[in-house]
């Protein structure tokens, strides 16, 4: 390292910082250069010829440190940010140069930090975090700038092994340069373009023989949203602004021609689809058919030079969108914007081809057009029509003497809403902010119009609308639909751009000083709305507003928010799971115990199911008179109706358990309540462990003694546990540390069912399925096969479990001979497409798995714990253990080695899995001996009694009614 | 830009909890003050208190030591709620403890005060920061160090301190990139960057893997996992009749280990040693040195036993774990609380002689990367980086 010699500076680094009619903002920018804690950095200040003092702030500073800040001026204005940086670059002195502008600031060790990397790696380049700072919002709510590229440290030989850096990460100001590097590369910004930066950062990334991307914050970006003179990103409506971006685009593309580097022009053409482009459609329903026309001329030709595999890696409506404007589908593609826009919207009819669904009917005969618009994998298919947001297009708006007419088409896909049903509708009109008033108008027609439903309305917004004025000033428009009795909630899009226009006069309640008409306009997502405005007293207007204003922003609007504030904090704390446990064990658990209370909880509430169910069902056969909870979470349905209900962590549900007599569940109540000495807890269990479980876990294990001792308190809730093998001795209670004296060997109530078909079938030498197989429309002449794998955490997005197999090609090849019943684990769900229907039916809504093990002909799993079940039924099993190693070892591992003992062929690929299918009735004949030997190991207790002897042992003493 | 000249010799203090408190942290001060001072630098060693459990440091060291409070500072946790503002009681003692630390930091600014230009303080512990905070450090490069992982000051209070009192000292230290990254995203900590300890002895003599023993270091106490090491022996005795397992350390589990170790049926094959003063002695000992700590820093342990060329089977506790020992390279990492996988690492390295002595060999060649010299040297880097 050299000496630094004092009368002859050598800074370590440059800061480049332009500035443009800024002079109130500028100070902070140099402040926080001025304020690095590496003291070697100077400063080059260049106004581009500013109207304002920026200039002379500039001049004034390096006055004041002459050595270290030298400004410079631009003789003419060059409109961009591009000239003014080259120009600095130029009169740099440092060995690293950074850009600054002057409304945002560096990070205090931004220089440290860069420098420290880029002499430690010897980088041409080292980037940092950049985080948006947004200055309209109280908090400064902070954004950072593709935060997962700057995870950890990284060092790059080269930009083309992380194209997410060179795709994504487009700024020029979060890094810094080796100057030698920027001069021998004869790196610059083009001059009077938009989006320079990203042409500057592609020149010089490729150019970079080392990169390292450094964690630390190094650039605040100071985002105005609402400040009056918008920058770039912002006014990014601009065909100037379009044409500049496709431009830019062209000449990198040019440059990653060049080079031969087509990895990254692909991952550069992903981005574009995800998001260049989809900034400019999202703008499109906004605008005129002309800009439209102009916008697709100029995107239609960039959009032809995209890898067609680029569309295989975005988001389905994003290819589709993109495939549209290219096809210049504008019918289809407005509606596809909405979509764009409004993420869970339907807004195309769909249409469903040889088992697939598409987003529209045109386009299929073009190979690519199908492939594109195949949304199947969506599962639009799978829902019903209240668990759909509709495209409603508004198609008229007409203001008469106060009274609006309104007129739109809701779109059907797929015909969910189905001709001939009853149909009624209202419009509904309540204020975005929270407000206690709402105010319907009925839908005075409705009728199918092809493939949508057609409705108009009449609101006499003048008579019945009557605000408050000033607390609600935008109010926002629904028409809810009732379809048969089922509601679907819509918005009304305004798919034109002034379709609607007018002031109608309006009273609010409180004052008309500000306003006395509502008009309505259109929200950033194209929604209609109505907002209050005035028409004659303008200057009212502003006085009240003004006075408004001042009392919010004053010493009353303080108070009043920081009072609402608290009481929200309040109001938080009450209803904090704190407050509701100090009410269980304070109050609740001071109440006397009820003889003959049983709370009921199965799967943590998700379910009415397994041994609680079976128990519960039994008392109710033998007519015993008590008095039942069962705890659900979510939705009710499906819960016994005779049986008191109540909502997990509810007050009553804490009520209900602090005061009963019983508690039977099969996985766990909240951990943090104590259990009464008077209640008796019985925990059934959800099924014996293939993984190892509770202390036998790494996770279990490592937590420090007090945790541990913390987790063994909750264990030791359990008075009874009940056992169905001794291998459940061996594992589940070892794993728990459960008292000898707690484990109750009676085996599983839930199973009793099992070992009931079983006796049947043998006794009856015939298999008699329940009601469900006709609930299911399973034909009489097909075999059923229950798919039930185990729950993964990884793999799929959004919960959804991806089949491991070709479905549709286990339809064509088994669909005359099997029906497959497909179970996901209640925390994931599939999508199957319509072409396999009635071949393969979803059946993961059945709360129950028992009447599906019933039905089943045969097992197809992996390591669910349902094989240790179904085993007693005697019927053919398929272990499907695709990832048994992956599994087995980078999981929480096994207790024994399923390979080795599995009750049935273990196949490991499709292939194979396919092939046993084939061969099933020749396997299960094989396998009879390992099933028999399963069940004595796995289900020895398993007699088909347990729900009868622990209604015996512990509730035989109530009367009987 | 700096009007200060540099000077290669420096003033250099390291303020901790205690001088000689019992436990890693001390050793790593003295070891460094004696390599600094043979560097040439002014060393001086401060602590905030006497400790409760000392260590012996020897006698005539060769730089001053020097202890602020002769009795421990009053104990009080921050006022909480209105009841907690209320106690008088507490309020008097938190008043008397604040006027005692500033009439300690007052101490520190004196000393600070008579240092040469170019001085450094390293704060060795997030507890004595508070102290330097207070006292005048104008001129002086303060650096905070954090001698854990980052998951283990997670998971405690030191967390909130580490960020609230090292917030502005020119650099904190955490012992690998991985946890410095950590801490500079996660903790929002943009002055960290990162320091490895150095070797604390390389022994002339390395063992000659002979002897059919597992070695164990470390104190019999939960955060070093002795409970999990049984489990993991109980699944690989069965396969190693001829094999036994030493356990050295003593500490507040024992008794209870020992009952574990009864009920698991392995007192045949487990020898419990007691505390050891001769670590090079213990591991040459060995053939494979294992390590099941819930939780570790840059651990010596390790570094000790794979210096003394004896290959390692450890939980992969912490970034600097895997920074020392290269998984499959010159030593075998498991799951942080996989017993089974630690068994079986375990057993890869008892039934291969030859990969013992591979990996062993290795190891002790490797480990050459944390040399004393080595570490010396990062540190006149980063006092030069931090005056620029």
């Amino acid at each position: 390292m050299a000496l630094i010699e004092d009368d002859h500076p050598e800074f370590d680094v440059s800061v480049v910082v332009i500035v443009y009619n800024d002079e109130a903002r500028l100070p902070a920018a140099l402040r926080s250069v001025l304020d690095q804690t590496l003291r070697g950095v100077e400063i080059v200040i260049v106004d581009d010829c500013s109207t304002d003092g920026s200039y002379d702030v500039a001049r004034r500073l390096a006055a004041e440190h002459p050595e270290r800040v030298r400004a410079f001026r631009l003789p003419e204005n060059s409109g961009g940010a591009g000239e003014p940086r080259n120009v600095g670059i130029g009169h740099t002195r440092g060995r690293h140069v950074m850009f600054l502008d002057s409304d945002d600031v560096l990070e205090r060790n931004a220089c440290r930090n860069l420098l420290e990397a880029a002499e430690r790696d010897g980088s041409d380049i080292v980037s940092g975090l950049c985080v948006r700072l947004d200055q309209d919002t109280r908090n400064k709510k902070r954004d950072a700038w593709y935060p997962w590229l700057y995870a950890r440290t990284q060092v790059l030989d080269s930009v083309t092994e992380l194209p997410d850096l060179f795709v994504w990460d487009t700024l020029s100001t979060n890094k810094m340069y080796r100057r030698d590097f920027l001069m021998e590369n004869q790196l610059r910004f083009p001059k009077g373009m938009f989006y320079e930066d990203l042409i500057f950062v592609a020149e010089a990334y490729l150019a970079a023989e080392r990169i390292t991307l450094i964690p630390n914050q190094v650039y605040f970006w100071h985002v105005y949203e609402n400040g009056a003179a918008k920058s770039v990103t912002n006014r990014r409506h601009e065909m100037a602004n379009f044409v500049h971006r496709m431009e830019i685009h062209r000449r990198i593309d040019v440059l990653l021609a060049e080079r031969g580097l087509h990895e990254l022009k692909l991952a550069k053409d992903i981005k574009f689809l995800k998001h260049d482009l989809v900034l400019h459609l999202r703008d499109l329903p906004f605008r005129n058919a002309s800009y439209r026309q102009e916008f697709a001329g100029i995107a239609r030709g960039y959009l032809d030079s995209l890898a067609p595999e680029a569309y295989d890696e975005v988001q389905p409506i994003q290819a589709v969108c993109a495939y549209l404007l290219r096809e210049d589908d504008w019918e289809n593609l407005l509606p596809a914007v909405d979509t764009l826009t409004n993420r869970d919207k339907i807004s195309a009819p769909l249409v469903e081809r040889d088992g697939h669904v598409y987003w529209c009917a045109e386009h299929l005969d073009d190979p690519f057009g199908r492939h594109v618009l195949d949304v199947t994998d969506l599962g639009y298919h799978t829902r019903t029509v209240d668990r759909m947001f509709l495209r409603n297009a508004l198609t008229g708006y007409e203001e008469r003497g106060g009274t609006v007419r309104l007129s739109g088409r809701v779109t059907n896909p797929l015909g969910v809403i189905p001709e001939g049903a009853r149909l009624t509708g209202e419009l509904e009109f309540s204020a975005r902010r929270r407000s206690l008033q709402r105010f319907r108008f009925p839908v005075s027609a409705l009728w199918h119009e092809g493939a949508y439903v057609a409705w108009e309305a009449e609101a006499d917004l003048a008579g019945k609308l009557r605000p408050l004025g000033i607390v609600d000033e935008v109010w926002d428009v629904r028409l809810r639909l009732d379809v048969d009795g089922v509601r679907t909630t819509t918005r009304l899009t305004a798919s034109e751009p002034d379709l609607a226009q007018g002031l109608l006069l309006v009273r609010p309640r409180l004052t008309r000083m500000v306003a006395d008409h509502v008009e309505p306009e259109v929200s950033q997502r194209g929604h209609l709305a109505f907002r209050l405005v005035t028409r004659d007293r303008v200057e009212d207007k502003d006085r009240v507003r003004e006075l408004v204003v001042r009392g919010v922003q004053g010493t009353p609007g303080r108070l009043a928010k920081s009072g609402v504030r608290r009481a929200r904090k309040l109001r938080k704390k009450v209803t904090s799971a704190e407050t509701k446990l100090r009410v269980y064990d304070e109050v609740f658990s001071r109440l006397p115990v009820k003889k003959g209370l049983v709370v009921f909880e199965s799967q943590l509430g998700k379910q009415y199911s397994d041994s609680p169910k079976a128990i519960y069902e039994e008392l109710r056969r033998q007519g015993l008179e008590f008095e039942p909870v069962w705890s659900y979470a979510g939705s009710p349905e499906g819960f016994p109706t005779d049986a008191t209900l109540v909502r997990r962590w509810s007050l009553p549900y804490l009520k209900a358990l602090a005061r009963a007599e019983f508690w039977v569940d099969n996985q766990s109540y909240p951990l943090k309540l104590t259990k009464r000495p008077e209640t008796t807890y019985l925990q059934t269990w959800h099924g014996s462990a293939l993984k190892r479980m509770g202390f036998d876990e790494p996770a279990w294990k490592l937590r420090s003694k007090a945790r541990q001792d913390e987790q063994q308190r909750v264990l030791d809730r359990f008075d009874r546990f009940l056992i169905r093998s001794e291998h459940d001795v061996r594992t589940l209670a070892k794993a728990f540390r459960l008292k000898e004296k707690t484990l109750l060997r009676v085996g599983y109530p839930r199973n009793d069912a099992l070992v009931h078909a079983r006796e049947r079938e043998l006794a009856e030498g015939r298999r008699v399925r329940g009601p469900l197989a006709a609930e299911l429309g399973i034909p009489e002449d097909r075999q059923v096969l229950l798919y039930a794998p185990t729950f993964r955490k990884h793999g799929g997005r959004n919960g959804r479990f991806e089949l491991p197999f070709d479905v549709e090609r286990f339809a064509e090849h088994f669909g005359d001979r099997y029906v497959l019943l497909v179970r996901s684990h209640y925390l994931t769900h599939v999508v199957l497409p319509p072409s396999v229907r009635g071949r393969v039916i979803d059946v993961s809504a059945h709360h129950d798995v028992n009447p599906l093990m019933e039905l089943a002909d045969g097992l197809v799993t992996d390591y669910s714990s349902v094989m240790f079940d179904y085993a007693l039924l005697d019927r053919p099993m398929l272990f499907f253990a695709y990832d048994y190693e992956e599994y087995v070892h980078e999981g929480r591992g096994t207790y024994f080695d399923l390979l080795e003992r599995a009750p049935g062929p273990v196949v490991r690929g499709e292939d194979e899995l396919f092939a046993a299918l084939e061969s099933l009735p020749e396997q299960s004949v094989k396998y009879a001996p390992e099933r028999e030997r399963f069940v004595a190991e796995f289900g020895e207790y398993d007699k088909g009694t347990a729900a009868r002897s622990i209604v015996e042992q512990f509730f035989s003493h109530w009367s009987r009614g | 830009m700096s009007t200060r000249t540099r000077h290669p010799e420096r003033d250099v203090f390291f303020v901790s909890n205690s001088v000689n408190e019992l436990g890693g942290i001390t050793s790593w001060s003295h070891q460094m003050a004696r390599l600094f001072t043979e560097a040439g630098h002014r060393v001086h060693v401060v602590g905030i208190t006497e400790p409760a459990e000392p260590q012996d440091i020897g006698t005539g060291l060769p730089y001053p030591t020097t202890t602020l409070y002769d009795e421990h500072p009053p104990r009080v946790g921050p006022a909480r709620g209105i009841k907690g503002r209320l106690n008088l009681v507490e309020r008097r003692l938190r008043a008397a403890r604040e006027a005692g630390m500033h009439e300690q930091a007052a101490k520190l600014t004196a000393l600070f005060r008579r240092a040469r230009p170019g001085a450094v303080v390293i704060v060795t512990q997030v507890w004595a920061m508070e102290w330097v905070t207070l006292a005048d450090t104008s001129g002086l490069t303060v650096i905070g160090m954090s001698h854990e992982s980052f998951a283990y000051s997670r998971s405690c209070s030191r967390y909130g301190r580490v960020r609230k009192f090292y917030k502005d000292v020119d650099r904190m230290l955490a012992l690998t990139r991985e946890d410095a990254d950590l801490w500079i995203r996660q903790g929002g900590m943009d002055n960290a960057s990162f320091m490895p300890n150095p070797l604390p002895f390389m022994p002339e003599v390395p063992s000659p893997r002979t002897a059919k023993v597992v070695t164990s270091i470390g104190r019999l106490h939960d955060q070093k996992g002795i409970d999990m090491l049984l489990d993991t022996w109980a699944e690989v005795a069965p396969l190693h009749p001829d094999w036994t397992l030493r356990i050295y350390g003593s500490g507040e589990d024992e008794e209870q280990l020992k009952r574990q170790c009864t009920e698991l049926g392995l007192d045949g094959s487990v020898a419990w040693m007691g505390r050891t003063s001769d670590v090079p002695g213990a591991l040459r000992g060995g053939s494979v040195f294992v390590q099941s700590s819930r939780g570790e820093g840059f651990p010596l342990a390790l570094m000790e036993a794979m210096a003394t060329a004896v290959p390692c089977a450890a939980f992969d506790c912490a970034p600097g774990v895997h920074e020392i020992v290269q998984d499959g390279e010159d030593g075998l990492l498991a799951g942080l609380g996989n017993t089974g996988e630690l068994a079986r690492r375990l057993d890869t390295l008892m039934s291969d002689k030859e990969l013992r002595d591979k990996m062993g060999d290795l190891a002790r060649q490797n480990i050459q990367r944390y040399t004393t010299d080595e570490i010396v040297r990062r540190w006149e880097e980063l006092f030069a980086f931090l005056d620029r």
